[in-house]
């Protein structure tokens, strides 16, 4: 992460010149175009509660060291919170974000249906991992910028892999009684996702067991992971990079289960805004979400690579070496609003 | 202005007449202009809001008809009503502990001889400075139920695996709401304390009389007014909150209706909905202030005036350090415990791991001073919007006040009612009155600062209103008629003479204005945009991903500002500005 830091300090224009002039070299010719044009609109606004503010501050900053004179400013809150502030622009009329992303694809097929999104397909799509490529959208109107499995998280001083949950079920066992963290549907998107597959897979009991054991309820998913991490509770809901970057490049003592019964798979999804009012810079952002730069960034947090060739960082299992489950777009927000509602009677919040 | 006064200059007539002449003119002096341009700023800040706030909650999102759907849709639900009924709990309770910890701290500190009343009154001062949520994330972690250090101790104590003390509760919801308001009860109880001459406690001792039967009979009742007022906005305090309950109230799932007006914000966005279900939080407020009223008119206390005789303390014997104990427990748990956390929390690696020397760092104030994204760009707006929030009400307010206490003008009473009336509108119902009526087109200020800071204009006008009154009447007109004499007007009056003799309690104002200005959360919530946010929201926004340390990091910083303003204030006021007021 430092490295990256590095970059976003930005003290020293001499370098921050060089890598631009190191970039420009090997630019294509419509990456060369939507730069001069985004450097005339100056900065991108980005709204992202698809990683951590960190994470994504570093993003930005290996965009603004590649694209000299273009700045990046992250806005990041939990994905309902996010979608929420877009909708009230898009009403206000006000769009002041440029681009989006979100666990939730849900909300980009509802933003696509009214409108608010711009058609784009980056230069850098042709070098994707060709089904994470498939999860996007067929129009274009969102790429898949990322995915990051939900899985449990365990705190390995308080617990041992023995002990520790085998699938999702699991969590509703009395002896983790006022030691499970979940996240809140309302707030966060994929949590929103996962609510709904629990209801498909093991009907609306499965919440009714849960909250026997008085689950602390946060409004981000990163909560519950940060709540195991400090050891204020033993196992949550969490999502698997943040808990392998945390255990290995942190030494927190933290682990993974991945749930016998499927971790959710929710698909990172970034889109421009119709309305975006730097136009050019969000397309630059966009592509430059599937570069090289981002992808290596990606490896050595942990996260799984969106380019073909990347390597995954060590101790990291493919995504075909485990059980995964989908919510097929459609159906998420087909079936958010029910669950939502349920979910604030049964934990009364 | 020439041009009315000599309209008839080139066609001359005898028959013209004088009468209509001079009400032209004199409705055109600067007093009157003044007037209409005061009236027009009052209806932009106050009352163009609230009627978008009523008339939304009566309008149909589609149709743009008149409908009671709103109302239905807010109320229709069992879980909207409990929320309602919860924050009418949790604001009662809250008024009895913030009463509890303010008026026996204030009896201490102004009518004793308690040992420590400066240590007290630095104490309950430090309440003042720390915003609410801050005071909350360190009461996470004190009492957070499995790492909390009270628990930790508590656990390696007695082998328990229980927590003794839950955050995430009722009691701990109310705990932190009361500490981070009590310091009002305190001002307001302090000030009537001091000034209660001792003749009538005298009476009641040499009737036999001990000092606490005194306090009971003669002391306490003497002070009612200043008490109820302060249970008022205590109450109005506590229901408007949106920090506190946002950290603890949904981990110890106990709706509140700031919470629930969040889900109306939330999509698909129904402000129509979250004004309809925000206005029994102004009739209510509205219900309160009418019993104060009520209340206060049965009965005379004409006894508490500003020109009471002596005030002797009371000797409180060995009960002295019982009492101090008391005020130690109260300054703890609301100032240096939660400050305590914070501190090394911001300082630390991991909070959990305890204090070492390894687990030092001061890697997260780098992290929010350089690497965050917003941080840094919030911190200078905080302070610019308390700047501009204090600076714009105290001299609207110093306006206001003067016109009201001189009478210049008729109707001038209308202004005063509406310069106090935000008194009773919660932050939060403002921000949605602010967002119906200039966020959307055709005016169209969502994402800007002028838009938040009207908003806490608005807010903090009453604050500045009062002070600024206070200071007005407190200075004879006849200096400024010997400035009309000498032929100046008004104005040269106000900037010569008023302004120069009220400096130090315009100051005074300012800075009261200025400390929760920049901290303030319940209006900002729903004003901010992407590139006008504060540091209340972003610290909720670490709280939300859990990143205590960081938040700590923050929170000192934003603090330490704060403290370093008010610190020069302080040099230039005196230690008392804020607690010597009448």
């Amino acid at each position: 992460m430092k490295h990256a830091i590095t970059y976003v300090a930005g003290l020293v224009p001499a370098f921050l010149l060089a890598a631009g002039l190191a970039g420009a070299a090997d630019m294509t010719a419509g990456e060369r175009q939507l730069y001069d044009a985004a450097k005339k609109e100056g900065s991108v606004t980005w709204y992202v509660s698809q990683t951590t503010t960190e994470f994504a501050d570093g993003m930005c900053g290996l965009f603004k060291a590649k694209y000299a004179g273009v700045g990046c400013n992250v806005v990041r809150a939990s994905g309902q919170v996010i979608f929420q502030r877009l909708v009230q622009e898009l009403q206000a009329k006000a769009v002041q974000g440029d681009l989006m992303s979100t666990n939730d694809d849900g909300q980009m097929l509802q933003l696509k249906e009214q409108g608010a999104l711009a058609q784009f397909a980056p230069e850098n799509l042709k070098d994707m991992v060709p089904e994470l490529r498939a999860l996007a959208d067929k129009d274009n109107y969102w790429i898949t910028s990322g995915v990051s499995p939900l899985v449990i998280a365990y705190n390995t001083k308080l617990v041992t892999e023995a002990e520790a949950p085998k699938n999702w079920t699991d969590l509703a066992d009395p002896k983790w009684k006022g030691q499970v963290a979940i996240g809140h549907p309302s707030f966060s998107g994929s949590v929103g996702l996962w609510t709904v597959l629990m209801n498909d897979l093991y009907g609306w009991d499965f919440f009714k067991n849960i909250e026997k054991n008085k689950p602390q309820i946060g409004r981000s998913v990163a909560d519950g992971h940060n709540l195991v991490a400090s050891g204020e509770r033993k196992v949550a809901l969490a999502p698997l990079p943040l808990i392998l970057s945390d255990s290995m490049l942190k030494k927190v003592p933290i682990g993974v289960v991945y749930p016998t019964d499927g971790a959710l798979l929710p698909p990172s999804a970034t889109a421009i805004l119709k309305d975006a009012p730097h136009p050019n810079a969000a397309r630059l952002f966009e592509n430059f979400l599937l570069g090289p730069e981002i992808a290596e960034y990606f490896a050595k947090d942990y996260r799984y690579p969106l380019r073909a060739g990347v390597p995954l960082a060590e101790g990291m299992r493919p995504l075909s070496s485990y059980k995964t489950k989908s919510i097929a777009t459609a159906d998420g927000i087909k079936k958010l609003p029910e669950v939502q509602e349920k979910f604030r009677d049964t934990f009364g919040i | 202005m020439t041009s009315v006064s000599h309209p008839a200059a080139s066609t001359w007539s005898e028959d013209q007449p004088v009468k209509v002449r001079v009400p032209w003119h004199q409705r055109l002096q600067p007093a009157n202009l003044l007037w209409l341009f005061l009236a027009g700023i009052l209806v932009v800040l106050i009352v163009a809001p609230m009627w978008t706030l009523v008339v939304s909650s009566f309008t149909d999102a589609k149709t743009g008809g008149w409908t009671l759907h709103n109302y239905v849709e807010a109320y229709g639900k069992e879980r909207h009503i409990t929320a309602l009924t919860n924050t009418l709990k949790m604001g009662a309770v809250v008024v009895v502990l913030k009463l509890a910890f303010g008026v026996p701290l204030a009896w201490a500190c102004t009518r004793t001889d308690m040992p420590g009343r400066n240590f007290v009154r630095y104490s309950v001062f430090g309440a003042f400075i720390m915003p609410p949520y801050l005071a909350g994330v360190g009461w996470i972690l004190l009492a957070g139920p499995n790492t909390g250090w009270i628990n930790r101790v508590w656990h390696s104590l007695s082998g328990s695996t229980e927590p003794l003390v839950n955050v995430f509760s009722f009691g701990g919801l109310v705990l932190v709401t009361a500490i981070g308001g009590f310091f009002l009860v305190f001002v307001l109880v302090s000030s009537a304390f001091e000034m209660i001459n001792s003749e009538m406690e005298d009476a009641a001792n040499i009737l036999g009389a001990g000092p606490f039967k005194t306090a009971m009979k003669v002391t306490f009742p003497l002070v009612m007014p200043a008490i109820i007022g302060a249970a008022l906005l205590s109450f109005l305090g506590a229901i408007a909150l949106y920090g506190v309950p946002a950290l603890i109230s949904i981990p110890a799932r106990y709706p509140v209706v700031v919470i629930q007006l969040t889900e109306f914000f939330s999509f698909p966005l129904r402000i129509q909905v979250a004004a309809a279900y925000s206005i029994p939080l102004l009739l209510i407020t509205a219900a309160m202030l009418g019993l104060q009223k009520l209340i206060l008119r049965r009965k005379g206390y004409v006894s508490v005036s500003g020109k009471g005789g002596e005030r002797r303390i009371v000797k409180l014997g060995r009960w002295r350090w019982v009492l101090f104990g008391y005020c130690f427990c109260v300054v703890a748990l609301s100032v240096l415990m939660p400050l305590f956390v914070l501190l090394l929390a911001a300082f630390s690696n991991s909070w959990t791991t305890g204090f070492s020397f390894s687990n030092l760092t001061l890697s997260n104030f780098h992290y929010v001073l350089f690497e965050h994204s917003s941080s840094q760009k919030a911190l200078v707006g905080s302070i610019g919007l308390g700047i501009v929030a204090a600076t714009v009400a105290i001299t609207l307010a110093l306006f206001i006040a003067y016109i009201v206490q001189r009478k210049l003008i008729p109707f001038s009473g209308l202004l005063a009612f509406l310069a106090v009336s935000p008194y009773v509108v919660p932050g939060i119902v403002l921000a949605i009155g602010f967002y119906a009526a200039y966020a959307l087109p055709p005016i169209a200020l969502y994402g800007t600062y002028t838009i938040m800071a009207l908003a806490f204009i608005t807010r903090f006008l009453p604050i500045a209103f009062t002070t600024s009154s206070a200071g007005v009447r407190s200075i004879h007109p006849e200096m400024e008629e010997a400035v009309r004499i000498l032929g100046g007007g008004r104005v040269t009056a106000l900037r010569h003479v008023v302004g120069p003799l009220l400096k130090r309690t315009l100051a005074g104002g300012w800075l009261l204005i200025f400390v929760p200005a920049a901290q303030e959360l319940s209006t900002a919530i729903f004003l901010v945009g992407p590139t006008t946010r504060v540091v209340s929201v972003v610290l909720l926004d670490l709280s939300e991903e859990g990143e205590l340390e960081k938040l700590a990091a923050l929170g000192s910083l934003l603090l330490i500002i704060i403290v370093a303003v008010v610190a020069i204030g302080m040099r230039y006021l005196g230690r008392d500005f804020m607690l010597r007021r009448s």
